[in-house]
């Protein structure tokens, strides 16, 4: 559903007056009695100013960020407004809240380099800009608006597919059609630089070692072509041969489901060689279970493997949801002060994410948990 | 005496800008009037709870003046409002000069007031008298007073002239609190036996963190009627800027060859001064229980008084000249310079910068003119 905004507005505290609305767009579309109800959180008091306030009244829902900026050159010491949104009281505005946001940053920029805002001539420049906006994200779900002659706002409504979930550093991006279909150009600085290193093998933290982009920012921007492209599998895998997996119920749609079948088999194939069978892909995926390594995996189906480059049939069957990797999950189960990092060994935190929090190898931490007689390991 | 808190709602309106936060700043939360030069505007309603006296609690509705917030008060926010008032605190800018839009919104509040809380005490104080010429300012009060007693009617309304730049405030605070407390005159019929058994000239009781006066005695007439509020202004300056050194003020001892003056802590929430004429007087270090009311009545004790540093002397200097003067004019006498007697103790920390005086504009500059000669 297209989140269609009726009313922008723009509101203001004026010394002797009070809240009032300044423009809006459509004209009088706010009505005084319900202006009258919500204007305490539309121009607010110091508790709530610059935090993003969405209220519902009388059949219409407002979303606003009151900003304040002190100094003494305003009279009373500060000036107070809202740029806000008004939409049907039914409607999701999750995808406005950050353009929101965003605009009331780029008004107090504004009126803090060159006071837009308290200077009445400019102020009117606001007026054309709203009636932009509206129009604009509306038609497209974008909008760029040249200010003035150095200053332009891009903006974009964000249509939101799935809560995005925490992206952590253990986490291995991985596009799941070829990443060559996305345009490079349209993303940001950021994502560009990491696009390269993006190939379902790196983990966060790697992607940001390599790429040389800090790790907060990789993270963002992972997370954000998570929540914008239809494709994009995000999920904790550290490719090792140590790793276990277990196949799934869901494994049977590989003979039912043709249309995964073809996906399948050619993501799987090893590069260069002719088609994977699906007999011997089917296989492999079932020779996957608690207590077979992929070491052991390759070993017994070396023949099977001759065609099928394992690391994608992991990949695939993990994207796919038709196997699943089991951890190992360290747990304390007595008091032992001599052993080290005891927080971590709740049963919580997997060998993954232990590794990749203390920088110490697989292999070391297996050696010394294996070897204390304190700790239960977990598989799950 | 009760041990919950008694509440008593007090409301304050008044125009935008005219002054109500500023003098709320001042009398109960320790601002000096420039301070309230960086006070912002109070959107809609800002409640404060003051403890007074132990346990009366003032609840403050500091109501913010712009039109669309006064026109909310009366209609849709009315009986939340004007529900349930003890007093009603009504603040006119006197260089308004939207005189009748002022009368309008006042009336206004006081038809909510007669409907909601028909036994509202009211006052009217006619704020910013600085800004008026000296020699204008009572024949302007006095037409104001008429006409707002006038308008009131059939209301009973108090109205003082107030500003935040002399005692003033004090004065109208003072007597506003004083109808708010309930066993006043009980406290009355105390203070002056107290002041009968130790023979004083003159006894003030204060509010301890306000310095409001809430009573006094006096034995006979004297020339300066308005010595309570200036010795509330005096001393409430003086112990702000003893806290702002990090230094608390406790008591003082001013006498000359004609009275002493002493000013301590009386209770767990009142001052007292006490004047005697007597010269003889003398440090006693022995403490006097007041039979009736049980009360502690310190006559003098050893001073502990702590201002250190040369500022710091500098100001209390000014301060007992102040005082000294303003003592002197209660007796009428002409005594020579008054010598101030302090034990200083061991040193502080350091005195913060000098303050950057602020630039001034033309009212700016006509306050501080008053301000200054309050210092002469």
């Amino acid at each position: 559903m297209a989140t269609r905004i009726e009313c922008i507005f723009f509101s203001e505290f004026h010394p002797t007056l009070g809240p009032k609305i300044t423009y809006q767009v459509p004209e009088e579309y706010i009505s005084r009695e319900l202006f009258d109800t919500v204007q305490v959180y539309i121009i607010t008091k110091p508790e709530l100013q610059n935090k993003l306030i969405t209220v519902t009244a009388m059949d219409k829902k407002l979303i606003g960020c009151p900003v304040c900026i002190e100094h003494k050159k305003y009279s009373r010491n500060a000036l107070l407004f809202n740029l806000g949104f008004v939409c049907d009281a039914h409607t999701n505005t999750c995808a406005l809240e950050p353009i929101v946001k965003k605009l009331s940053g780029y008004l107090t920029t504004l009126e803090l380099e060159s006071g837009f805002i308290s200077n009445e001539e400019s102020k009117q420049k606001l007026l054309p800009i709203m009636s932009t906006l509206l129009e604009d994200l509306n038609a497209t779900g974008a909008c760029t608006l040249p200010i003035d002659d150095s200053n332009t706002i891009h903006l974009k409504l964000i249509q939101l597919r799935r809560d995005p979930p925490i992206v952590q550093e253990y986490d291995v991006p991985v596009f799941a059609e070829c990443k060559d279909l996305y345009i490079k150009s349209q993303w940001d600085l950021t994502t560009q630089q990491i696009l390269p290193y993006i190939d379902g093998f790196r983990h966060i933290q790697k992607i940001s070692a390599e790429a040389d982009v800090e790790l907060n920012l990789v993270r963002i921007a992972v997370q954000n072509l998570l929540q914008v492209l239809i494709y994009f599998g995000v999920f904790y895998h550290f490719f090792q041969y140590s790793n276990v997996y277990c196949t799934t119920p869901k494994v049977q749609s590989l003979i039912d489901d043709k249309s995964i079948q073809e996906e399948c088999l050619g993501y799987v194939t090893k590069q260069g060689q002719k088609r994977a069978s699906l007999r011997d892909v089917f296989q492999l995926y079932c020779g996957l279970s608690p207590g077979t390594t992929m070491r052991d995996l390759c070993s017994r189906y070396s023949q099977q493997l001759q065609r099928v480059d394992e690391r994608r049939l992991i990949q695939f069957g993990l994207m796919k949801c038709l196997i699943r990797r089991l951890q190992k999950y360290p747990v304390k189960v007595a008091r032992d002060e001599r052993s080290r990092l005891p927080r971590l060994y709740t049963g919580s935190h997997s060998y993954d994410e232990i590794c990749c929090k203390t920088g110490i190898s697989y292999q070391e931490l297996d050696e010394r948990l294996e070897n204390d007689p304190n700790i239960v390991i977990c598989w799950k | 005496m009760s041990s919950t808190a008694m509440k008593k709602k007090v409301l304050l309106m008044g125009k935008s800008g005219s002054g109500k936060t500023s003098m709320r700043s001042i009398i109960f939360a320790n601002y000096i009037a420039r301070d309230t030069r960086r006070l912002g505007a109070t959107i809609d309603v800002e409640h404060s709870h003051v403890r007074f006296l132990g346990n009366l609690v003032l609840n403050l509705w500091d109501c913010g003046g712009q039109d669309t917030f006064m026109e909310n008060y009366f209609t849709s926010q009315r009986d939340n409002i004007f529900r349930n008032v003890e007093v009603l605190i009504y603040v006119f800018d006197v260089e308004s000069r939207e005189l009748e839009k002022d009368m309008h919104y006042y009336q206004s509040c006081l038809e909510a007031i007669l409907q909601n809380s028909p036994d509202a005490k009211v006052f009217c104080l006619v704020h910013k008298m600085d800004l008026v010429q000296e020699d204008q300012r009572d024949l302007i009060f006095k037409e104001r007073e008429e006409d707002l007693k006038r308008l009131s009617r059939p209301l009973a309304c108090t109205c003082f002239r107030t500003s935040i730049w002399d005692e003033t405030l004090y004065k109208a605070w003072s007597s506003i609190v004083y109808q708010l407390i309930p066993n006043v005159q009980q406290l009355e019929t105390n203070l002056r036996n107290f002041a009968q058994i130790i023979e004083a000239d003159e006894v003030l009781l204060f509010e301890r963190a306000t310095f409001l006066v809430i009573s006094h005695y006096q034995c006979k007439e004297q020339r300066d009627a308005h010595r309570f509020e200036k010795i509330s202004n005096i001393i409430k300056q003086f112990k702000l800027s003893c806290s702002k050194l990090a230094a608390s003020f406790q008591s003082m001892e001013v006498r000359n060859s004609n009275f002493a003056a002493f000013i301590d802590v009386f209770t767990s929430n009142t001052y007292v001064m006490v004047i005697m004429s007597d010269p003889s007087i003398r440090k006693c270090p022995t403490e006097q229980k007041h039979i009736h009311t049980g009360r502690t009545a310190l006559i003098t004790t050893r001073l502990f008084v702590c201002f250190f540093l040369f500022q710091h002397l500098q100001q209390l200097s000014s301060t007992s000249v102040m005082l000294g003067n303003t003592l002197r004019s209660w007796s009428g006498w002409t005594a020579p310079s008054t010598a101030c007697t302090c034990e200083c103790a061991s040193s502080l920390p350091p005195p913060p910068p000098p303050r950057i005086p602020p630039s001034a504009n033309q009212s700016t500059a006509r306050r501080r003119h008053v301000a200054d000669s309050q210092l002469q």
